[in-house]
C-alpha cells in the first residue's frame, strides 16, 4: 500500500503549517493579494450599482409628465429657498475671513464637496460600512469626512483605484469629538447600538451632569472641531437619553440617529483643499 | 485541471455577490445574511481535498478582501471547517441534499460564533450587540435552509457543464 503524503497523512498538521506560513507571510505580498482580491470583486459593485440607477431612471420615466411638472414646481421651491441660503453662507464666510485677519486667528478647514453614489451598503452587527463609487480617481483622501443632507454619515476607511469604503457613525469603530447644542465642552459619540429590525443609536460619553436629555426632551449632538476631522456644528444625532456614569463625574446615554442612514443613495466626501 | 477548483470558486463568488446585493437592499431593516457555512460545504463534502479546500481557500481571501476584518480571517475559518467537513464526511450520506443542508446548517453557525468572538472584542455595548448578531444567524440560517439544495445543484451542474467528472473526485479523494 502506497504511503500518504504528509498533508494526506495529518491534514490538521498541514492546516498548522499552513497558517503559521500565513502568519509569516510579508506584509507586503498580504497587501498586494488584499487589493487585488477587492479590485476583482469592484466592478461586480459598481455594475450592480448602476443597474440599480438604470431602474430608477425608468422608474421616473414612467412618471406623468403632470407628476414631473409638479415634482419640478416644488424644486424650484426649494432650490430658490437654497439660493438665499448660500448668500447668506457666502456673506458669513466673508464676514468671518476678515475677522480672521483682524483678529490674526488660524482658518477654519476648507474643503471640496464630492458627492458620491451609494454602491453598496454592508449593514451587519459586526460593522457597518458603505462603499461609494469615487476613489483616487476622485482624488478622495483616507480618513475624509462623509456627510449627507441631514449630517454626518461617517469617515473614509480605504481608498481603492475607483471606490472607496466609508465607516458608517453607527460602526463601533467610529468615535467622534462632538458637543450637544449649544454648549461648547466636549463629550464623545461612538457607534455600535444596532439593534436587529429597528433604527440604530449611538452611545454618548463624559456628557457633563448639568446636561439633561430624555426622550420627550433630546438634545441635537453636533460635531465638534476639537477632532479635526469633521467641521463644527453637522448634526450626528439627538441624545434621548442620560444617566450618570460609573464615576458619578460625567453622565453617558444614547443617541438616536437618523433612520436614513441606513438608506443612503448618495453621499458627499469632504475633500480637505488644504490637507495637513 | 484548473475547472476542478476554478468552477466552484466561481459558483462561490457567484452566490457571495448575490447575498452581498441582497444584504444590500436588507440594510434599511436591520437584517443581515451570512452564509459563510454553505459555501465551503459543497467543496468540503463533495470534491477532493486539494481542489476542495483550494476554492474555499481562494473564496475566504475575497470576502476577507471586502470586508473590515483582519485580512486571513475568513481564509483560516474557512480552512478550519472545510477540514472539519472533509475528515468526517466517510461516515455519512454525503451526496444527499438534506444532508448537506444540515452540514450547512452547521458550519454556518460554527463560522457566525467564530467570526463574531474575532469582531467584538472591543465592542463598547457587547451585550446588545449579541441580540443583532443572533438576529442575524437567523434570517442566514433561513436563507440557508431555502437555498442550499439549489446551490448544490447548481455547483453540481456547473462541474458538469466543465466536464469534471464529481465520482472521479471521490475515487481520488485527495
Amino acid at each position: 500500500m502506497p504511503s500518504k503524503r504528509f498533508d494526506q497523512a495529518k491534514p490538521f498538521a498541514a492546516l498548522g503549517i499552513v497558517v503559521l506560513a500565513w502568519l509569516l507571510l510579508p506584509v507586503v505580498v498580504k497587501s498586494f493579494l488584499r487589493v487585488s482580491f477587492f479590485e476583482m470583486q469592484a466592478p461586480i459593485q459598481a455594475a450592480a450599482s448602476y443597474v440599480r440607477d438604470l431602474q430608477e431612471y425608468w422608474t421616473e420615466r414612467a412618471h406623468s409628465k403632470n407628476e414631473l411638472i409638479q415634482a419640478g414646481n416644488e424644486l424650484r421651491h426649494v432650490y430658490a429657498g437654497y439660493e438665499f441660503q448660500v448668500q447668506q453662507a457666502d456673506a458669513l464666510r466673508a464676514e468671518i475671513a476678515r475677522l480672521e485677519e483682524l483678529l490674526r486667528l488660524p482658518s477654519n478647514p476648507d474643503f471640496r464637496f464630492e458627492p458620491a453614489r451609494v454602491a453598496r451598503r454592508d449593514l451587519s452587527g459586526w460593522w457597518q460600512q458603505l462603499v461609494i463609487r469615487k476613489g483616487a480617481n476622485f482624488g478622495i483622501p483616507v480618513g475624509a469626512p462623509v456627510v449627507y443632507s441631514g449630517g454626518v454619515v461617517g469617515r473614509v476607511r480605504e481608498v481603492h483605484a475607483y471606490t472607496a469604503v466609508v465607516d458608517l457613525i453607527t460602526s463601533p469603530s467610529v468615535r467622534l469629538a462632538a458637543t450637544i447644542e449649544d454648549d461648547s465642552r466636549p463629550v464623545s459619540y461612538q457607534g455600535g447600538l444596532n439593534p436587529p429590525l429597528a433604527p440604530a443609536r449611538g452611545l454618548v460619553e463624559f456628557v457633563p451632569p448639568d446636561i439633561f436629555a430624555s426622550a420627550t426632551t433630546p438634545k441635537r449632538l453636533v460635531t465638534s472641531s476639537l477632532g479635526g476631522v469633521f467641521p463644527a456644528g453637522l448634526t450626528i444625532g439627538s441624545v434621548t437619553r442620560l444617566e450618570a456614569s460609573t464615576d458619578g463625574l460625567f453622565k453617558s446615554g444614547e443617541v438616536s440617529l437618523d433612520p436614513r442612514l441606513s438608506e443612503l443613495t448618495e453621499v458627499t466626501v469632504l475633500v480637505p483643499l488644504h490637507p495637513d | 485541471m484548473h475547472r476542478r477548483w476554478l468552477i466552484p470558486f466561481a459558483t462561490m463568488l457567484l452566490l457571495w455577490s448575490l447575498v452581498m446585493q441582497l444584504n444590500h437592499y436588507l440594510a434599511p431593516h436591520g437584517a443581515y445574511l451570512f452564509i459563510g457555512g454553505l459555501l465551503v460545504t459543497f467543496g468540503a463534502l463533495r470534491l477532493g481535498l486539494r481542489n476542495g479546500l483550494a476554492a474555499s481557500l481562494l473564496t475566504g481571501l475575497a470576502i476577507d478582501a471586502v470586508e473590515p476584518v483582519p485580512f486571513g480571517t475568513h481564509l483560516l475559518l474557512f480552512a478550519v471547517m472545510h477540514l472539519v467537513i472533509f475528515r468526517i464526511r466517510t461516515r455519512f450520506p454525503r451526496e444527499e441534499p438534506i444532508f448537506g443542508v444540515v452540514v450547512a446548517l452547521l458550519a454556518n453557525l460554527a463560522l457566525f460564533l467564530g467570526l463574531s468572538f474575532v469582531t467584538l472584542g472591543d465592542h463598547p455595548a457587547a451585550g446588545a450587540a449579541w441580540l443583532r448578531i443572533f438576529a442575524d444567524l437567523g434570517w442566514s440560517q433561513l436563507f440557508i435552509a431555502l437555498t442550499a439544495p439549489w446551490f448544490f445543484a447548481l455547483q453540481e451542474r456547473a462541474l458538469g457543464l466543465g466536464r469534471v467528472d464529481l465520482a472521479e473526485e471521490n475515487r481520488h479523494p485527495f
